[in-house]
């Protein structure tokens, strides 16, 4: 009895419909915390480059811990924990709506926000500091002078990174299948265990995983090339 | 797209070497044959489901109920018994891969899996039912239509509720504390499982948050002893063994010693062993 390998059993009827459901919310998740991550990252730099000592303690103690807490411990701690710290009125709405997923994006994008903003940070170092003096003496406050010619030089060199930290982000949220998002590695477990095409629905998720990584990454490469600084 | 192609191409390369592999597992001589030639059956099972397998406190051994009777197996046919243990949603294909011989894990019957592996005669019988809790107020089955059930990801009992109670949402989680937190949290309204684990959790939380087991059952699931297909002769003497034990009654004696009087479950064995009928 040889091994059949059928992807029509997977990709077919309520099965197939999960896959694109999965697919979807893969996709959404990875967009929301994106947003997030960004945001935060660049508040996290802003905030680390104010001379203020007790600033920057805070931003690397926020990067040390989502660097050396395992996300998947991070993500629990989010859904089951901080909730349970709320008043009960916004534990009531979170749970009303769709809380797994909200909790999930909070905690990818608060991880990935540690990441991108060492990225961004490494990307203000490489600009010489007489372009921030150069800026402050026309007149530019601090904010000024970071947001029209720091940090647009320096979110370009930043950008490989950056791509990396998103590709990385997207893989992440197959983690969120442990508080019950209904996300594609979730998905495929489900789609397995109804069909037991173990290797199919794995192989399904593995295709589409490469697609979509192979699309950031194009993506990535495409605004690498037309936003690059000029260098010498 | 010169970033795309050499690791794109490599991956599919692999992948479909892969696949090549898989599609010509060749197929085996008779597997009680095999079993008595290598003097030892080897035994899937959770581990980590009281009382059917889990870790004895003290003798750090995996006992149980599932234990016993996959030694009974193995007196049978003159070999020793080696268990291993394994996780839920991976049984089926630790069967028919060939890495275990036999599955004693709480599988309960469904088609689906009927059509993956054979099943024994059932030796035991679950009752599938829904905890909520109390202050939901929810008493009944039908009050959970339109609500969110929580099973364990890859169990029957997930399968059973998306089937019999359509319009719930089902919300699955990896192990039973993350779906009991996620009921206690009221993060989900109603978590469906066995009624043993049921009773368990119900006791433990009773101080501080009271727990209902819904009274009435979703489903019966038989549970039987997992099989790959077309295995006669080993499915012969498998089902031959189930029977003897049942008419001798030494199946009452097994059965008793992890669920019965003095037990944390204390019930009565009240299935008979018999076929499985889909």
């Amino acid at each position: 009895m040889g091994y059949v390998f059928d992807l029509r059993g997977v990709l077919s009827g309520q099965y197939l419909d999960w896959f694109v459901i999965g697919v979807a919310t893969t996709l959404a998740l990875t967009c929301v915390a994106w947003c997030l991550a960004m945001a935060m990252g660049i508040i996290l730099t802003l905030i680390r480059m104010i001379p203020l000592p007790p600033l920057g303690w805070f931003v690397a103690l926020y990067v040390e811990y989502h660097r050396n807490v395992p996300l998947l411990v991070q993500i629990l701690i989010w859904y089951f924990g901080v909730p349970s710290l709320l008043p009960r009125p916004a534990r009531q709405w979170i749970n009303a709506h769709h809380g797994e997923f909200l909790l999930a994006a909070i905690a990818l994008g608060l991880a990935s926000a540690a990441y991108i903003a060492e990225d961004i940070r490494s990307g203000i170092r490489s600009i010489p500091k007489a372009q921030y003096e150069a800026a402050r003496s026309i007149g530019f406050g601090y904010l000024g002078a970071m947001g029209y010619v720091v940090l647009p030089q320096a979110m370009r060199i930043a950008i490989p990174p950056l791509i990396n930290q998103t590709l990385l982000l997207f893989k992440n949220t197959s983690l969120a299948m442990a508080i019950g998002v209904g996300e594609l590695t979730y998905r495929t477990r489900e789609v397995e265990s109804y069909t037991f095409k173990t290797f199919e629905a794995f192989a399904v998720a593995t295709v589409i995983y490469l697609l979509i990584s192979f699309g950031i990454m194009a993506l990535g490469s495409y605004s690498d090339r037309r936003l690059k600084l000029e260098t010498r | 797209m010169k970033l795309l192609s050499i690791p794109g191409v490599a991956a599919l390369a692999t992948l479909a070497a892969l696949l090549a592999g898989t599609a010509t597992t060749a197929a085996k001589a008779d597997q009680l044959a095999d079993i008595k030639a290598r003097g030892k059956l080897i035994c899937g099972t959770l581990g980590t489901a009281e009382p059917f397998s889990f870790q004895h406190p003290q003798t750090r051994q995996i006992v149980g109920y599932d234990v016993d009777i996959c030694q009974k197996v193995a007196d049978s046919l003159g070999v020793t018994l080696e268990l291993k243990p394994i996780a839920v949603e991976a049984r089926i294909p630790e069967l028919t891969q060939g890495r275990v011989d036999i599955l004693a894990a709480n599988l309960g019957y469904t088609p689906e899996r009927a059509q993956q592996i054979d099943f024994s005669y059932s030796y035991f019988v679950s009752q599938q039912k829904l905890m909520v809790t109390k202050e939901s107020g929810i008493t009944t089955l039908d009050k959970l239509a339109g609500k969110k059930v929580t099973a364990l990801k890859g169990s029957s009992s997930e399968q059973g509720v998306r089937r019999l109670i359509p319009t719930a949402e089902t919300v699955t989680f990896q192990d039973t504390s993350s779906a009991y937190l996620a009921l206690i949290q009221d993060k989900v309204d109603a978590f469906c499982a066995s009624e043993l684990i049921l009773v368990k959790l119900r006791q433990q939380s009773q101080a501080k948050t009271p727990m209902v087991v819904i009274e009435k059952s979703l489903f019966v699931e038989p549970w039987g002893l997992g099989l790959r297909r077309g295995e006669t002769a080993f499915k012969d003497q498998v089902n031959g063994v189930l029977t003897k034990l049942a008419s001798s009654g030494e199946i009452d004696t097994v059965f008793s010693k992890w669920l019965g009087a003095g037990t944390a479950f204390d019930i009565k064995r009240d299935f008979p062993v018999e076929e499985i009928k889909g």
